[in-house]
């Protein structure tokens, strides 16, 4: 398949309705226009991933997509209606866990303050605290408190925290930029294996080329100042993805390339 | 325990039970005259029979009573004052100026101002030790507010948690550890102000105890007193260090 066909499908594929979608989105701040003109569109069940050099606007992009701001111009729309605020189907998993955890509760209670907030009554947290902490791979860690975690068990804790909202999308704010090789992979997988069975939509902002590829069903890249889309990239690889054949595969490896050509280019 | 902190400990009550020894050591020696300085045996005794004839005791009640008012009311105050101060940018810089110009003031000097709206009375004593001890406890729970992790608020906001939760949940036991450092503080000022208002005003507690025993050349029965001041400090200190370690255990979790 072409590209150009690739990309015609893909298209095809989004006018069916969109679940996020930003029109003719600007944001300025302070007088500095940080994104203008945005036109995306993320569907129901998509693995959208957002790359851009430092200060393209990514990360507010996925900000306007949670309610945290409100466009300047232009509507950034769930589900057909504008966003208005944060709501409870949207979780947001923000890049410095270290900072997004309660330091003085455990790990049970930081979950729990998501199902406070969704006013679960208490008697039914404790199993439901249980079941979230074996899905993100901390059973019997439920006692410890941030501090005394590794950096990647305090970020499956803050994803075992949004997962407790029971959101239908995600948005993921280069949430494995501080961790080791190693456990970034681990992560990775993790957060396929979770979304991909619940059909979960993903916004996930990242700087890491290879991770966007291996992790997306399409990735967008921004341009710096103001931020705006310069590059829309379907990823036709297999699924589920794995870690070793994935990185090899043909595609892999062109796609890569064409990021970081894209990347190289936006950087003077 | 451990063994160097076993060490310590029995250090620093060898270095106590010396300045005791001291003590005695000049008063047997008389270098200073009996009629001012009492040995510690003779103030033990003083203490003992004050104790038992019940005196000191209603006096230490009275102290402990407007220690503890002045020093809750203070905590309530400062609490709800700071918190409303710290958790706005806008009143913080309103309101920022004011209190540095009434923070340094030392508030022996509003005592007068004190006697005269409110006479010689109980109510003249609360007001002045809570006016005192406000001051340490509201500008920790500013400080404490006003450095809440911004993230945390973010958080908060995508959880739609309400404004009370807000404040219960992210706020409150952020800036605990500040609140309760300037509670800490605040407890020795309630101390102090509650000698000077029984002295100043002649109400029941160890200061007016102190000062009629001085009046009446009581060595021992004044030295008994300043004794039991000087536990009542370390006491009730060591009271609050102890809720403070068992509500901040997080932070010593990691550790």
């Amino acid at each position: 398949m072409s590209v150009v066909a690739r990309l015609d499908e893909a298209r095809a594929a989004r006018r069916q309705k969109a679940l996020i979608a930003f029109n003719a989105t600007t944001l300025r701040l302070g007088g500095k226009t940080i994104i203008e003109n945005l036109d995306l569109e993320v569907r129901p069940g998509e693995f959208l991933c957002i790359v851009g050099a430092s200060g393209c606007g990514k990360t507010t992009a996925l900000r306007l997509a949670a309610g945290l701001y409100g466009p300047t111009s232009g509507a950034v729309t769930f589900d057909g209606e504008p966003i208005t605020g944060p709501r409870r189907e949207v979780a947001i998993v923000f890049q410095d866990y270290g900072k997004a955890l309660l330091p003085w509760r455990t790990a049970a209670g930081n979950i729990s303050l998501a199902l406070e907030a969704s006013r679960v009554p208490a008697r039914e947290r404790s199993s439901r605290i249980e079941a979230l902490l074996r899905k993100v791979g901390l059973p019997g860690h439920a006692d410890k408190y941030p501090t005394e975690m590794s950096g990647g068990m305090q970020q499956r804790l803050q994803i075992a925290r949004c997962l407790a909202q029971e959101p239908t999308t995600l948005l993921m704010d280069e949430p494995f930029g501080a961790l080791d090789a190693m456990t970034r992979q681990g992560l990775q997988d993790e957060v396929l294996s979770l979304t991909q069975t619940s059909q979960t939509t993903v916004i996930f902002v990242t700087h890491d080329l290879d991770e966007a590829i291996y992790l997306g069903d399409r990735i967008v890249g921004l341009l710096p100042h103001p931020g705006r889309i310069g590059i829309e990239l379907a990823v036709d690889l297999p699924r589920p993805r794995d870690q070793l054949a994935t990185r090899e595969h043909p595609e892999f490896l062109r796609l890569r390339r064409q990021l970081f050509d894209f990347i190289k280019a936006t950087e003077h | 325990m451990n063994r160097a902190a076993i060490l310590w400990r029995v250090a620093s009550i060898l270095v106590a039970a010396g300045f005791i020894a001291a003590w005695q050591l000049i008063a047997n020696l008389r270098l200073v005259s009996p009629v001012f300085l009492p040995g510690p045996d003779r103030a033990w005794a003083a203490l003992v029979r004050g104790f038992s004839s019940g005196d000191l005791a209603s006096k230490l009640i009275g102290t402990l009573e407007h220690m503890a008012y002045g020093w809750l009311a203070a905590s309530i105050a400062g609490i709800a004052l700071g918190a409303l101060i710290g958790s706005s940018r806008m009143m913080r810089a309103y309101v920022a100026p004011s209190l540095e110009f009434l923070r340094p003031l030392p508030v022996s000097a509003i005592i007068p101002v004190a006697i005269a709206m409110l006479g010689l009375t109980q109510g003249m004593a609360l007001f002045v030790i809570a006016f005192g001890a406000i001051w340490p406890i509201m500008l920790a729970t500013i400080h404490g507010f006003a450095a809440v992790e911004p993230r945390l608020y973010e958080v908060a906001r995508s959880l739609q948690m309400s404004r009370a939760a807000v404040i219960g949940r992210i706020a409150l036991p952020s800036a605990l550890p500040d609140i309760l450092a300037g509670m800490r503080l605040s407890l020795t000022v309630a101390l102090i102000l509650s000698v000077v208002c029984e002295i100043l005003a002649g109400l029941d507690g160890l200061g007016q105890w102190v000062l009629l025993s001085a009046r009446a050349f009581r060595s021992a029965d004044l030295f008994a007193g300043v004794i039991l001041l000087g536990a009542t400090g370390y006491l009730t200190s060591i009271a609050v260090s102890l809720v403070e370690q068992r509500l901040l255990a997080w932070q010593t979790a990691a550790r």
